[in-house]
């Protein structure tokens, strides 16, 4: 496997008119640069193919492997039926809000930051990315410290006596999409500011020069130039929480299970491998089709902006 | 410079509205922090009364906090070493040299950041059972190295990106060997980019859940796994302690990036964090 990937760049065609010394010379170079490189690429390649390519291609077996060792697609029409189905549709759900949840706090902080002082916006960015490199056990910890039922929220809120606290926050959906988006925040805060930070400031006060309204001008200007970023988050954001076990796991009731904690029960309590593998498989290619969905985002804006220049 | 002046209102809203943010990210950690140190673990906030009992008690007689504080450091030296010697070498490769297929070799390195952890952890588990390699800190050590080597190799790949080549060719004109220029030009340089490769590696093997879960045995137990199984079954109160623990850990370490940076004047140069490239990773065309 790593020699078909490795395998050095077929020779290019012998030139027609005999090549300087010049030219040799630097041909000569490029192929040691080439063998250098081969020589480098080597070790990582190697691991890789080994401990990560052919292991997800063993799981892909596994979940076509049927009991009598034949050919079979029932593992992944178990995966897709009943029980199981709900857990995918559950996953699906508990992203896609999510993802929507951290776009729309990401979207109003890197506003905000991309609005302030450098120095003041470097302060602000080391509260978001620390956190991130905390462990997301430990900042799930955190939460269910924070939202039990004598937990800091609800004792304010009762101090405030806001009418039916305490409520219930833990081991349902509210707990699990307030842990999960803490965890992904980081990242659409990141991708977010990047992208409007690279906004030319003169565009929203041209627009308000020519008489727009403050709404216009957020929807026709800053929103445009915005949207990239905001789909980029998303699917990345979507697909992170696919495969996210953690905070659903110890956050969410049983109606909150994720096809990550089915798959680690099917291992774990059940050794049904065969249909763990499928679930996992399913993952995949809906990490694939999300992957997918931004290069062809991408590839149409290219298109548009292309028509747009000629 | 020409801006669109904000209004007064729109202001205070935004301020309003960042400051809860930040303490949304903030609290949860701050929370355990300050409650690590309280008398009634899971009482009121802030705690009427002081104490270290939880740190004493982690390292009492019978404790297993130090046996998989123990297993977690020795992993995730594994791992560094793993990680580093992958990195430098792939990083090499991608930016110092003609590499056919370069985008498909990136893309292969990258590729560990955007697939689910489960399959991943899925996959490793089934290579190493059959081999009778659950439990052994090794297997972790190269299922987390997995997660680790793509990170390190972003960052000395900036680092070897920012490091002026012309440096390198004119050592190589005046005959030094290229072990001499990689050893008395190149390494040198790459240093800060080589201790925040190492830094990041260690981390993320010293608090990877997911591979560890997998992988583990009864008899090895990583600290995280530690952790979930004691959050899951029954909270005692040292899990408070050692939460503080890893969030000290982790703080110290990007701590020690800052100084670095800082010390090597290299606070300009891009991906000693590698979230900035991590996070904009399926942006580039170059994934899956």
């Amino acid at each position: 496997m790593a020699g078909s990937l490795l395998a050095p760049a077929p020779p290019a065609p012998d030139p027609a008119a005999p090549g300087g010394r010049l030219r040799r010379l630097r041909r000569a170079l490029s192929e040691r640069r080439t063998r250098f490189g081969l020589l480098n690429a080597t070790p990582v390649v190697v691991y890789l193919l080994v401990l990560f390519v052919y292991p997800i291609f063993g799981t892909l077996l596994l979940s076509l492997k049927a009991e009598d060792g034949g050919w079979t697609l029932h593992w992944y029409a178990d995966a897709l039926r009943g029980a199981n189905l709900d857990i995918l549709l559950t996953t699906l759900r508990i992203s896609a809000e999510t993802s929507l949840l951290s776009l729309v706090i990401g979207f109003l902080l890197a506003a905000a930051v991309s609005r302030l002082k450098p120095l003041w916006a470097g302060l602000v960015m080391i509260i978001v990315i620390v956190p991130h490199f905390i462990s997301a056990l430990v900042r799930t910890y955190g939460w269910i410290i924070l939202l039990g039922e004598h937990g800091v929220i609800n004792d304010a809120l009762t101090g405030l006596s806001v009418p039916g606290a305490p409520f219930q926050l833990l081991y349902n959906e509210i707990g699990v999409v307030i842990g999960t988006t803490s965890v992904m925040l980081p990242y659409t805060v990141l991708l977010l500011y990047a992208v409007m930070r690279g906004i030319d400031r003169r565009l929203p006060a041209a627009a308000a020069g020519m008489g727009a309204g403050r709404l216009t001008i957020f929807r026709r200007v800053y929103l445009p130039l915005v949207a990239p970023g905001l789909v980029n988050a998303g699917i990345l954001c979507f697909i992170l929480c696919l495969g996210y076990y953690l905070t659903p796991a110890l956050m969410g009731g049983p109606k909150q299970t994720m096809v990550a904690s089915l798959i680690t029960e099917q291992v774990m309590r059940q050794n049904q491998w065969n249909g763990a593998a499928a679930l996992g498989i399913i993952l995949l290619l809906l990490t694939f089709a999300g992957l997918l969905l931004l290069r062809l985002v991408k590839s149409a804006r290219d298109a548009a902006r292309n028509r747009g220049v000629s | 410079m020409i801006a669109l002046r904000s209004t007064l209102a729109g202001r205070i809203t935004l301020t309003v509205c960042s400051t809860l943010i930040l303490l949304f990210l903030a609290l949860p950690i701050v929370l355990i922090v300050v409650t690590s140190f309280g008398e009634d673990a899971f009482g009121s906030f802030p705690p009427d009364a002081w104490t270290l009992d939880w740190y004493t008690a982690l390292f009492a007689d019978g404790s297993k906090w130090p046996a998989a504080l123990s297993l977690s450091a020795l992993v995730a030296s594994l791992t560094t070493a793993f990680s580093l010697i992958l990195g430098m070498t792939a990083a090499t490769a991608l930016v110092r040299s003609e590499l056919p297929l370069r985008s498909a070799v990136y893309g292969l390195v990258l590729a560990p950041l955007v697939i689910p952890q489960v399959v991943v952890a899925l996959g490793l588990f089934l290579l190493f059972e059959p081999a009778a390699m659950l439990g052994s800190p090794l297997a972790i050590a190269l299922g987390h190295t997995v997660l680790a080597s793509p990170i390190a190799v972003m960052i000395l790949m900036a680092t070897l990106k920012g490091i002026d080549e012309r440096l390198e060719d004119a050592a190589a004109s005046m005959g030094a060997s290229r072990l001499t220029v990689a050893r008395r030009i190149t390494f040198p340089l790459a240093m800060p980019g080589l201790a925040a490769a190492a830094v990041f590696s260690f981390i993320t093997s010293f608090d990877e859940f997911f591979i560890s879960q997998f992988l583990s045995s009864v008899a090895t137990v990583t600290l995280p796994v530690q952790v979930f199984n004691v959050l899951q079954f029954d909270v005692d109160p040292t899990v408070t302690a050692i939460s503080a623990i890893l969030i000290g850990v982790a703080v110290v370490a990007l701590a020690l990036i800052g100084v670095v940076r800082r010390l090597s004047g290299t606070g300009k140069q891009d991906g000693l964090l590698p979230v900035d490239t991590a996070a904009g990773l399926p942006a580039g065309s170059e994934t899956s």
